[in-house]
């Protein structure tokens, strides 16, 4: 520790504190343009100037620490006069087009000038100029480069955090701008964090463009409705339409960052075609009905007791809904037929949760972060948890830790990563194996030992598609680390005989006395939520023991097809897109003696439903979603549902009242009374939001991460690996699927930024396969499986694994269900061109 | 594309560095050189294939350094007048006036035969022998009017 005088006023802090955070900490403004807490400093714009006593020039206070007895003034005469010098050089090139700029009202720049600026300017020079017209860098980015101030940290955000690092300075001196290559068109992530971070109108957001001024915007602080990351975000209408979604710096975990979906994905809310009224089929077509009809239908038709009656909520929805829903069922309609997922095995859920150990409570990414290892396996971390994949990023360039990726896509972390494992598809199980095996044998740490000739390492290695000294390697990291971090992602659902495997890497490393923490990489915002509130056929709220298991959605839809399902309720899931068989799951939900379907959107499944309900989107209700950390956030109400458009929430509620007059509570606070009593996980989770502006980096919400569960009732399974759906020879390539960068579900399907960046189906092979093959990064492609042949766009990846193609699982052109097969493993494809 | 020689030139100043994208100043020389005096984006996009970087920072170290010309041929005499501050203060500015006027041609601009381009350049280390311009590979110091008439007479 060491003690500083700031303007006469005495404060100890940690040694190499920054002169500017102890300032800040002591009380006293400094003013700064290139600094921020999570990129590394460059004291380039000269705003936080300040006088240290004994030193005759004044020092950027950003760069340099204090050092004890340091007397430091930051309001000098001397200081104050600099800062508006300082100003006065950024003005001379500046545009001074504020009218018409969209940062107008809220620029940086502008308040600093009307704080300490010089009020009047003394450049009689011309102006030297960029380019006339501001010029387009990408579908969501338009940039004027006339009003940088070169604080360069877009170029940095861009290099240090996202890792896209497609940005730099050009040329130099009052000519630098930050641009991209040559100034052209960016094939970037497109998360638009460089607009996040620009203080001025130099990168702008393209949807946003003159449709506002910021001060006639009203906003709501609420949660990214797409991946479990669990990004907390502004979202801001002008006359009922959403036109922004923002990050705020040292707010969330995420603070300042969000991905393309997150910032430009939001516009689903506000496209044309939401259910604004319930819908009837009549005459074998669907037609606008009143709710008192659709309501009446579902009481006729849903029988309470004897007829067997299913019910799929969509991961989507908040903690009070799916707790109702939950309720309806088991206490209502006495069946335990209910699911949060058309993807997964229940049977795979309830081992991974098990595995991961998410009953025991919620893990901080933070503290992952804090470990000594981190290993990353079966999650495309990059696509599915761009959020997540920044944190580690950041974190782990400035502490030394190991970060290990098992994965068999290349991704944009690799490059972060200390040690990397290519491994094949879906072979997860052989990987860690192959580990615990390693890490059995006794004599581990020394590398001159002959390796033990093993065949069931061999047959392991083989299957797993990797290398002896390379799984030696992860062994012996994780065997010479006292903490270690697991982030496991949906792979593991997709592929679940892995999951046993997971569970005793955990177990295993832990009897040694290591710190294991497991953190869950889940892809729909509220999956851990659904979970934790009891939509699952196997467990109830709280993961508690449930008298009666019931079928999942495979089971339903199997039921369903056998013409033995009385009725099936769908709340906010598309199943006929989303089910791994395409055709099997249209034809069961078809069979269906009466469906409903409530949704924001038209989807394939609500199509074949008997009535269809018009759900809220997140924007248009409060409540809480629990992201993959289990940490509980709240969404909040930005706009009224459209039309005749409910809530979920009074959905679901009217559908329960209309058979018990009694079923509630009645509205969703009561709800969570409820829930904090059903299930003591969330009993004293905390719902404040840590709303304090927090420049430094204490993102981490402790109070808001759910408790262990006392009486979880869950098991591991073994889950019996299902064949390959085709043959090798016939089709070279193993089908993976999973969420592109850009999509997520079918959602991001309805928002125009986004189908605007990506909108036609894509195939993603190794740069070698494609070589081998022929072909080349864009030709147009037939691919061909054993269920359905489809045509696509081929994308390579450098680095990825042979004999793989990946399809994201978003694409209604090309709907990767339909390769699948209920039953049946991977499906296997052919690649030929058109 | 670079040419085999070129290539090879480019492996064995990669031997100079630690790692690959170190090298990218003399990748960006040899290039330069083998182009007659400047580079064009395929440059930039196969070097930075080459050192394993982004091409934006290929761009970024071009455009840094005024010695590359990116996108921008040049005569056979590059004139590149220093205009940092000692230079000015003993007169930069009147000398580049001077060869505007007797080139017939702006800053920045190359003379229709060729021959010329005229550019102003950051500080090229030579202050004391203020104002000074570099020719090619050449320096030419304590600059006059006369002077610099002479030299352009000697470089036709």
């Amino acid at each position: 520790m060491v003690t500083v005088k700031i303007n006469g006023k005495e404060i100890t802090v940690e040694d190499g504190t920054l002169i500017l955070n102890a300032a800040r900490d002591a009380g006293f403004e400094v003013p700064t343009f290139c600094y921020q807490a999570d990129l590394i400093g460059i004291g380039s714009c000269r705003m936080c100037l300040v006088e240290i006593e004994g030193q005759k020039k004044l020092q950027p206070s950003c760069v340099t620490p204090v050092l004890h007895g340091m007397s430091i003034n930051t309001e000098s005469p001397t200081v104050v006069s600099a800062r508006a010098g300082v100003l006065e050089f950024l003005l001379a090139n500046h545009a001074l087009d504020c009218p018409v700029c969209d940062k107008g009202g809220e620029c940086e720049l502008q308040d600093m000038v009307y704080r300490y600026g010089p009020h009047k300017g003394r450049h009689a020079e011309p102006k030297f100029k960029f380019h006339e017209k501001d010029y387009v860098l990408s579908p969501v980015i338009i940039k004027n480069s006339n009003r940088c101030v070169q604080c360069v940290k877009c170029v940095r955000v861009c290099r240090e955090v996202v890792g896209a690092n497609v940005l730099t300075s050009l040329n130099r001196g009052d000519h630098q701008e930050e641009t991209s290559f040559l100034r052209s068109f960016l094939d970037c992530d497109q998360d638009g964090n460089c607009i996040e971070v620009c203080p001025v109108g130099c990168f702008m957001r393209l949807p946003y463009r003159y449709k506002t001024r910021p001060w006639d915007l009203k906003g709501a602080d609420t949660v990214c409705p797409y991946c479990a990351t669990g990004c907390r975000m502004v979202i801001e209408h002008r006359d009922g339409v959403v036109i922004r979604a923002r990050a705020q710096l040292g707010v969330g975990l995420n603070s300042e960052t969000l991905c393309a979906r997150g910032r430009f994905g939001f516009d689903f809310i506000n496209n044309p075609n939401r259910l604004t009224t319930p819908l009837v089929r009549k005459r074998g077509a669907l037609e606008p009905a009143s709710w008192e009809e659709a309501m009446g239908l579902i009481k006729k038709n849903f029988s309470v007791g004897g007829g067997k009656v299913g019910g799929i909520a969509s991961p989507r929805l908040v903690n009070e809904e799916l707790y109702l829903f939950q309720k309806l069922f088991r206490t209502v309609f006495n069946s335990p037929n209910i699911d949060s997922s058309s993807r997964w095995d229940p049977l795979a859920v309830e081992s991974f949760v098990s595995a991961a150990s998410m009953h025991e409570g919620g893990v901080s990414i933070f503290d992952c972060m804090a470990s000594d290892t981190l290993l990353i396996i079966g999650s495309h971390l990059s696509d599915e948890n761009p959020v997540t994949d920044y944190i580690v990023r950041r974190i782990s360039a400035n502490r030394r830790m190991n970060v290990i990726i098992a994965s068999p896509r290349a991704m944009k972390l690799d490059s972060s990563a200390t040690q990397l494992l290519r491994h094949l598809p879906g072979a997860e199980d052989s990987v860690l194996e192959a580990i615990i095996l390693n890490l059995n044998y006794d004599k581990l740490p020394d590398e001159t030992l002959k390796p033990v000739k093993d065949a069931r390492l061999e047959a392991l290695l083989s299957t797993a598609g990797a290398l002896d000294k390379e799984i030696k390697a992860i062994a012996r990291k994780l065997g010479a680390s006292s903490t270690v971090a697991v982030i496991a992602g949906t792979d593991f659902l997709r592929a679940p005989q892995s999951i046993p495997a997971l569970g005793l890497l955990k177990d295993l490393l832990r009897s040694r006395g290591k710190k294991v923490t497991v953190l869950p990489a889940l892809d729909r915002c509220n999956q851990r939520g659904a979970w934790e509130m009891g939509v699952h056929p196997g467990f109830g709220p709280g993961y508690s023991r449930v008298d009666k298991k019931g079928l999942g959605c495979d089971g339903i839809l199997a039921a369903a097809e056998q013409g033995e399902l009385d009725a099936l309720y769908i709340a906010g899931s598309d199943v006929a897109s989303m089910y791994p068989d395409g055709e099997f799951a249209a034809k069961a939900l078809s069979a269906v003696k009466f469906l409903v379907v409530q949704d924001i959107f038209l989807t394939e499944t609500a199509k074949l439903a008997h009535v269809v309900l018009p759900g809220a989107s997140f924007a248009e209700k409060e409540g809480i979603f629990t992201n993959q950390e289990g940490r509980a956030q709240i969404i909040r109400k930005l706009l009224p549902p459209p039309g005749k458009a409910k809530r979920d929430f009074d959905i679901i509620r009217a559908v329960g009242e209309s058979f018990d007059p009694s079923f509630g509570p009645k509205n969703p606070v009561l709800v969570l009374d409820e829930i904090r009593k059903e299930a003591p996980m969330y009993g004293d989770v905390s719902l404040v939001f840590n709303n304090k502006k927090n420049i430094e980096d204490k993102l981490d919400n402790r109070a808001a991460l759910v408790k262990g569960a006392q009486s979880a009732a869950l098991k591991v399974s073994r889950i019996e690996p299902r064949a390959d759906l085709g043959g090798a020879e016939q089709f070279p390539f193993r089908l993976v699927t999973g969420n592109h960068l850009f999509h997520s579900g079918m959602l991001s399907r309805m928002s125009s930024s986004m189908t605007g960046l990506l909108n036609a189906a894509v195939i993603e092979i190794s740069e070698g396969d494609a070589d081998a093959l022929g072909l080349r990064n864009g030709d147009k492609v037939s691919v061909r499986g054993a269920a359905c042949e489809a045509q696509m766009t081929l994308r390579t990846r450098k680095g990825s694994g042979k004999g793989m193609a990946f399809v994201a699982e978003n694409f209604e052109d090309a709907p990767v269900a339909r390769f699948f097969r209920r039953g049946k493993g991977a499906p296997r494809v052919a690649i030929t061109k058109i | 594309m670079l040419t085999e020689n070129e290539k090879k030139e480019l492996q064995a100043a990669l031997k100079k560095y630690p790692n690959r994208r170190s090298a990218v100043m003399d990748a960006l020389r040899i290039v330069q050189n083998g182009r007659g005096g400047h580079i064009v984006k395929e440059d930039m996009l196969e070097i930075a294939s080459i050192l394993e970087m982004q091409p934006a920072e290929v761009n970024a170290a071009a455009t840094f350094y005024t010695m590359y010309n990116v996108n921008k041929p040049v005569g056979k005499h590059h004139i590149q007048v220093c205009r940092n501050i000692s230079c000015s203060l003993m007169g930069a500015e009147h000398i580049i006036k001077h060869l505007e006027r007797t080139l017939d041609i702006k800053t920045g601009q190359t003379t229709p035969d060729k021959k010329f381009t005229l550019s102003t350049v950051e500080c090229l280390g030579s202050c004391a022998t203020a104002p000074m311009m570099q020719i090619n590979d050449d320096y030419y110091e304590n600059l006059t009017d006369q002077k610099v008439d002479e030299i352009l007479k000697n470089l036709k």
